[in-house]
């Protein structure tokens, strides 16, 4: 038995992804995605690399995007 | 590599949040008070006249009674005929143990804003990896049921129609190719219900939300010819149904003291008793057209239940009320469908189910979602089934179920 049960026992299918909470997947997955296109970067062997590192950057470009708009105040 | 960069992610289960102008630019101006608008309103000790966020809600706030929040604020939330829907969000935010968490009525401008923004769904579609989306709604609740409790029975028809109509007009129509459009029906209604997809598919809709079981919230069950008009109505317009499950209103909660986790583990149990109840009703055998999905309901569960349902026909089906011809399972692989998020024990029993009976889903924006990494999730859940199989998983079956073809 946990020390402490969490005041919300657990998610269900109603809570949204708040601002802080996408900010926060955002900025470790854009961690994740940097190592993934150095590491592509490094080694262009595959034959496909040219496409794939391009894909990765776009998806990277995109993220980043959205995780500078997070910073922003909302419109609404 | 199974799941391969050519195959696209269609997710049929993902939420729109509806934004706050929805309902004020549709109704006609007599109906702007009475009908839904957000009004600011302090929800420090509330949690709104719905009945589910207002138990999430409570149960947040559990073993807080007595202290003061640490920063009352406004919330905004629904106002619908005086009674009050508030919109939830999950407190999770950066540098909080996950012990410090809670879920309070939210504003829009702490939500991600694709939840309500179509352009940023679609940014947030993009880095998600998922081609296509298909969004039940979320203040009226996943089947429209906010509106069976109306006062004004036209404001209510015209509600509906307005949902619809962003849907169609404007969701969907920002980025053909992206939102598969779902409309909800007029459930108090039969007649008007079926008018409604007449309608709606003569725009273009291509799926209705619809409960998941009707007793319980006040209407009669799949067993009379009740629904017959909007059955056929679903039939003959090629419309799947879509049953989330909760949409019944009745959520498995087995005792009071019982914690939310038990209810929340429990709740695919509401999409076996629509399979249950769908094979051993007379709908399948009066509409043999007609497509059921079972939303977020998970798979994993469906081999038992298909075994237990066919042995019960075997030995059972002769002093019964049901069909004596068909084989439950046969009719299943027909006429139903399983939807899942992370469901590796489904996945590893498809040929149980049907590979052509199963599709993926996503769940964005609800934070259980696996954003921005739904497609490596699937990736990984897809690991050992066939090239093949998982494109009809991901997105060959959704594109055949719902017509909708890549363009």
């Amino acid at each position: 038995m946990a020390e402490k049960d969490i005041d919300a026992p657990d998610w269900v299918d109603q809570d949204l992804l708040t601002r802080e909470e996408a900010a926060e997947r955002l900025d470790e997955e854009i961690v994740l995605v940097r190592e993934r296109l150095a590491r592509l970067e490094a080694d262009r062997s595959a034959p496909d690399a040219g496409s794939a590192i391009e894909m990765v950057r776009r998806r990277l470009a995109a993220m980043e995007q959205v995780r500078s708009t997070l910073l922003e105040p909302a419109a609404h | 590599m199974p799941l391969q960069d050519h195959m696209q992610l269609i997710s049929v289960d993902d939420h729109v949040i509806e934004p706050k102008t929805l309902w004020t630019d549709r109704l006609p101006k007599k109906y702007h008070e009475a009908g839904p608008h957000i009004i600011e309103k302090d929800m420090s000790h509330s949690g709104g006249d719905e009945g589910l966020s207002k138990a999430l809600i409570a149960a947040s706030r559990n073993g807080k009674e007595g202290e003061e929040p640490q920063a009352p604020r406004l919330a905004e939330v629904w106002s619908y005929e005086g009674r009050i829907y508030p919109n939830i969000g999950l407190n999770a935010v950066a540098g909080k143990k996950p012990q410090e968490y809670g879920m309070e009525p939210t504003r829009y401008s702490d939500m991600l804003p694709g939840c309500y923004d179509i352009k940023a769904r679609i940014a947030d579609m993009d880095i998600d990896g998922v081609q296509a989306a298909m969004c039940f709604p979320s203040f009226p609740r996943f089947s429209g049921t906010a509106f069976l409790e109306h006062e004004d029975p036209e404001l209510a028809l015209l509600c509906v129609q307005a949902w619809n109509d962003f849907i169609l007009d404007e969701w969907s129509a920002y980025a053909p190719g992206r939102i598969i459009p779902m409309i909800m029906l007029p459930l108090w209604d039969p007649q008007a219900a079926a008018k409604e997809i007449y309608r709606c598919a003569a725009k273009g809709a291509r799926a209705i939300t619809f409960p998941e079981n009707t007793v319980s919230l006040g209407l009669p069950s799949f067993y009379t010819d009740h629904w017959d008009p909007v059955f056929r109505a679903a039939e003959e317009t090629q419309m799947p149904l879509c049953m989330h499950f909760g949409s019944s209103g009745k959520p498995p909660i087995t005792s009071p003291e019982a914690p939310m986790a038990v209810m929340i583990a429990l709740f695919g149990t509401n999409s076996m008793d629509a399979t249950a109840d769908l094979l051993f009703s007379p709908v399948f055998y009066k509409f043999p057209k007609l497509k059921v999905a079972l939303s977020e309901g998970g798979i994993g569960w469906m081999p038992y239940l298909l075994e237990r349902i066919d042995l019960t026909w075997e030995r059972h089906r002769w002093y019964q009320n049901v069909n004596k011809e068909v084989r439950p399972s046969d009719l299943f692989r027909e006429h139903m469908y399983g939807c899942y998020i992370d469901d590796f024990e489904g996945i590893a029993r498809r040929e149980q189910i049907g590979v052509d009976n199963i599709l993926w889903e996503c769940d964005y924006p609800h934070s259980d979602s696996n954003w921005p990494n739904s497609r490596e999730y699937a990736a990984k859940l897809l690991v050992d089934v066939p090239d093949d199989e998982a494109q009809k998983i991901v997105e060959l079956n959704a594109r055949k179920l719902f017509n909708f073809p890549r363009l």
